[in-house]
């Protein structure tokens, strides 16, 4: 099994967050995994991370539809979060506008880091196979 | 002897001949003179006997001396006219006559050479034959013809000219039955018989414009005058004139139909045409301009500027337009003018202003045309706010298909991993957790349903009737139905609406909608403070304008403004935020052809905006 440091799942759905922390329990081997329930409490973490030079997880997933911030607006300021080592992020939506996945294109063409963009529900093999280390 | 005396008896009497005459010998020699001719031909020597002719006259000019030789050797009898110069240089005209000279035997014996003085009379016939040849020439140029009738003979002549306008042979022989019949029967015909009738008559002169047939059958205009002539006060004919004006009076009719046809059709274009002077006066309009500018005649309006018929503002718009077209000398077409006149009402013109150029390179004015496009302006205005309304309404097609796909797709995408999980867990702990998580989502979705039903009731409801509703009346039933909320958070409600105000709405949407923003203010409420809300109505083209201020919160508009009437987009870490209240309440006020907009600053409150549509 693989082994990641430490993943992030930011989503206010609970169910999702409860089958992606079962499925990856599964798939690799995690010392921490931390959740969030919208992009504010998750950047507030981040933020803190940085000031206090604590690590940046691995593997990042995102929703995108959020109350107060959302994916998008955690990604905008992600971004310019002075982080070196290059993370990766994995947006996982059940929307279908067009809009977002220009927004994705739009993210990954600014950013050192890994952007994927999938679609719900994510299978146990399709989880594997995003759950790595950029 | 006798003879000799008798030639001297002769001479004698041949020196007082009235007339320069000289007898002259087979040499040619002058054997005897009359004083006269001494006097005219020979004054300084005083004598000419026994000079021979050629030697007299050899200093004569050419003309002279040519005379003097066909005189000579001519047939004797034929008067021949020449030039003579005296010793002053003054000219003389002399007619020099040779007759034979006989003695009793008839025997020629030589010439007898007279000169009459034919100065006078000779420079009237130069004179007659120059006017004669101006006249030609002058007819000829002009086509003016020349005829005399004579009253005692009843005789008709014709110049030359005259014939050639009537198209008849050279030796035609005209009469007036005939001449007055080469006119067009009818109005010219008659005309010139009456003409000549009352010229005979009353003897008066006339000048007409007539038409006539020619010989060769092509039709002209002519000017025909005549006057009556007098010899001794007794009126004896009548002379006159006529002119073929043939092409000039066709391409006067040619002017004078093309004019009237330019002027038809810019009076009848559907298009206001003027000309203006360079004091953008206007000194041209049609109808169409005449109707804009409320005249009947067009008098009404030359001379007059701009300032007469439009608004001040307008004219001086115009006026600076008319300004840099002639200055320039540059057209300027097709510009969108809004013109407002004296009394208010607006048109919108398509402008063509072109300058008029003297040859000299200046402008000296300008012509306008200028199409009225108000209708059509009104028709894309129209048109324009029909695509706003079509492109709105895809929009929010497009969003809900957005929203229901998305929302309907998060549950199901739950379903289908909570299911997947189910079949593979032995742990009977598990599966209960993973059941009761299942029925959660079931309830989400379930719920998320009534909330699209909700909607697309509204959207889909367009028909239900709005009723004029008394703004207070509902307002006072809201508070009743938040009674214990209002309490318990200690709100304040400021009323500023005035009694007699209502609203055009559908009862139940207004209910919802006051019941939400009131609940929202309420909700969102600052800890810091307690809580007031501000109700007041104001109009605005067409709307009755509710206003709902409160001190909460606030939104950072920057941030959320796009997506705070969004479905299931909330912005407080509030346990009861649903993020549907306001996506619902927009649609209710949209169906109802109304608007909402926001105003906040994030720590001192809101202020929500109601449009109520009090057309349709």
């Amino acid at each position: 099994m693989k082994t990641i440091k430490s993943i992030c799942i930011i989503d206010d759905d609970p169910i999702t967050v409860f089958g992606m922390r079962k499925i990856l329990e599964s798939v690799v081997e995690c010392d921490a995994i931390d959740t969030f329930a919208n992009g504010k409490l998750a950047i507030d973490d981040m933020n803190n991370r940085v000031a206090d030079n604590k690590p940046i997880p691995e593997v990042i997933f995102l929703d995108i539809n959020m109350p107060i911030m959302d994916g998008w607006q955690f990604l905008q300021e992600f971004i310019d979060l002075p982080i070196k080592k290059s993370i990766r992020i994995n947006v996982v939506t059940s929307s279908i506008d067009t809009a977002d996945h220009d927004k994705w294109k739009y993210f990954e063409s600014k950013t050192h880091h890994t952007i994927t963009f999938n679609n719900k529900p994510l299978r146990k093999e399709n989880l594997a196979e995003i759950t790595t280390a950029a | 002897m006798l003879q000799r005396s008798t030639f001297h008896t002769d001479s004698f009497l041949i020196k007082q001949l009235p007339q320069a005459t000289a007898f002259i010998n087979m040499e040619e020699e002058i054997m005897i003179a009359s004083d006269k001719w001494v006097k005219e031909f020979t004054p300084l020597s005083g004598s000419c006997i026994g000079m021979s002719l050629t030697h007299l006259f050899s200093q004569q000019n050419k003309n002279w001396q040519k005379v003097l030789k066909e005189c000579m050797n001519g047939e004797p009898g034929q008067p021949r006219v020449g030039r003579y110069q005296d010793e002053s240089g003054n000219e003389k005209w002399f007619e020099l006559l040779k007759t034979a000279w006989h003695d009793e035997d008839e025997n020629v014996i030589g010439w007898i050479v007279q000169g009459e003085k034919a100065s006078q009379r000779m420079h009237n016939e130069v004179q007659l034959d120059k006017l004669h040849i101006l006249s030609t020439e002058m007819s000829d140029i002009a086509k003016i013809g020349l005829w005399e009738y004579n009253l005692a003979d009843d005789e008709l002549n014709w110049s030359e000219m005259t014939k050639i306008i009537h198209e008849v042979p050279l030796d035609y022989v005209p009469n007036l039955e005939k001449a007055t019949n080469f006119y067009k029967s009818g109005h010219s015909r008659n005309t010139i018989a009456m003409m000549v009738q009352r010229a005979i008559i009353n003897q008066t002169p006339w000048s007409e414009k007539l038409q006539l047939l020619t010989a060769q059958g092509n039709e002209i205009w002519v000017i025909i005058s005549g006057k009556p002539i007098y010899e001794n006060d007794e009126f004896t004919g009548l002379i006159g004139t006529i002119q073929n004006i043939n092409s000039l009076t066709l391409s006067e009719i040619k002017t004078r139909e093309n004019e009237y046809h330019l002027r038809t059709l810019v009076d009848n274009l559907p298009l206001n045409v003027f000309i203006k002077d360079l004091d953008s006066r206007k000194i041209l309009v049609n109808k169409s301009e005449m109707k804009y500018c409320g005249v009947q005649k067009e008098s009404e309006i030359l001379g007059k500027d701009d300032f007469e018929f439009l608004d001040p503002e307008t004219a001086k718009k115009s006026r600076k337009d008319d300004l840099k077209v002639m200055q320039d000398l540059k057209p300027v077409l097709g510009k969108e003018m809004v013109h407002f006149k004296n009394d208010g009402s607006k048109t919108v013109f398509l402008t063509s202003k072109i300058p008029l150029v003297n040859r000299d390179g200046s402008a000296y004015g300008l012509v306008g045309i200028s199409m009225d496009i108000s209708e059509l302006k009104q028709k894309e205005e129209e048109l324009k706010a029909l695509i706003s309304v079509t492109s709105l309404q895809n929009e929010k097609l497009l969003n809900f298909a957005h929203i229901v796909s998305h929302n309907l797709r998060s549950h199901t995408a739950n379903f289908s991993m909570l299911l997947d999980f189910l079949t593979n867990e032995k742990n009977e702990n598990e599966k209960q957790k993973i059941m009761g998580m299942l029925t959660t989502a079931s309830d989400n979705l379930l719920e998320t349903l009534d909330n699209l039903n909700e909607v697309v009731d509204i959207n889909s409801k367009t028909g239900l009737e709005k009723k004029s509703i008394n703004l207070n009346k509902e307002i006072r039933s809201a508070k009743q139905n938040l009674t214990a909320n209002l309490s318990e958070h200690q709100v304040k409600i400021i009323n500023r609406i005035n009694p007699k105000v209502y609203v055009k709405a559908i009862p139940a949407y207004l209910e919802s909608i006051l019941m939400n923003f009131l609940t929202n203010a309420i909700k969102y409420r600052s800890p810091q403070r307690k809580p007031i809300i501000e109700l007041s109505t104001t109009f605005e083209n067409g709307y009755t304008v509710l206003s709902i201020k409160d001190n909460g919160l606030g939104i950072d508009l920057e941030k959320y403004g796009d997506k705070l009437f969004g479905m299931y987009k909330t912005f407080h870490d509030s346990a009861d935020s649903r993020g549907i209240g306001l996506y619902i309440t927009k649609n209710q006020i949209e169906a109802m052809n109304g608007k909402v907009s926001v105003e906040s600053r994030v720590g001192h409150g809101t202020t929500f905006k109601i449009y109520f549509n009090e057309n349709d």
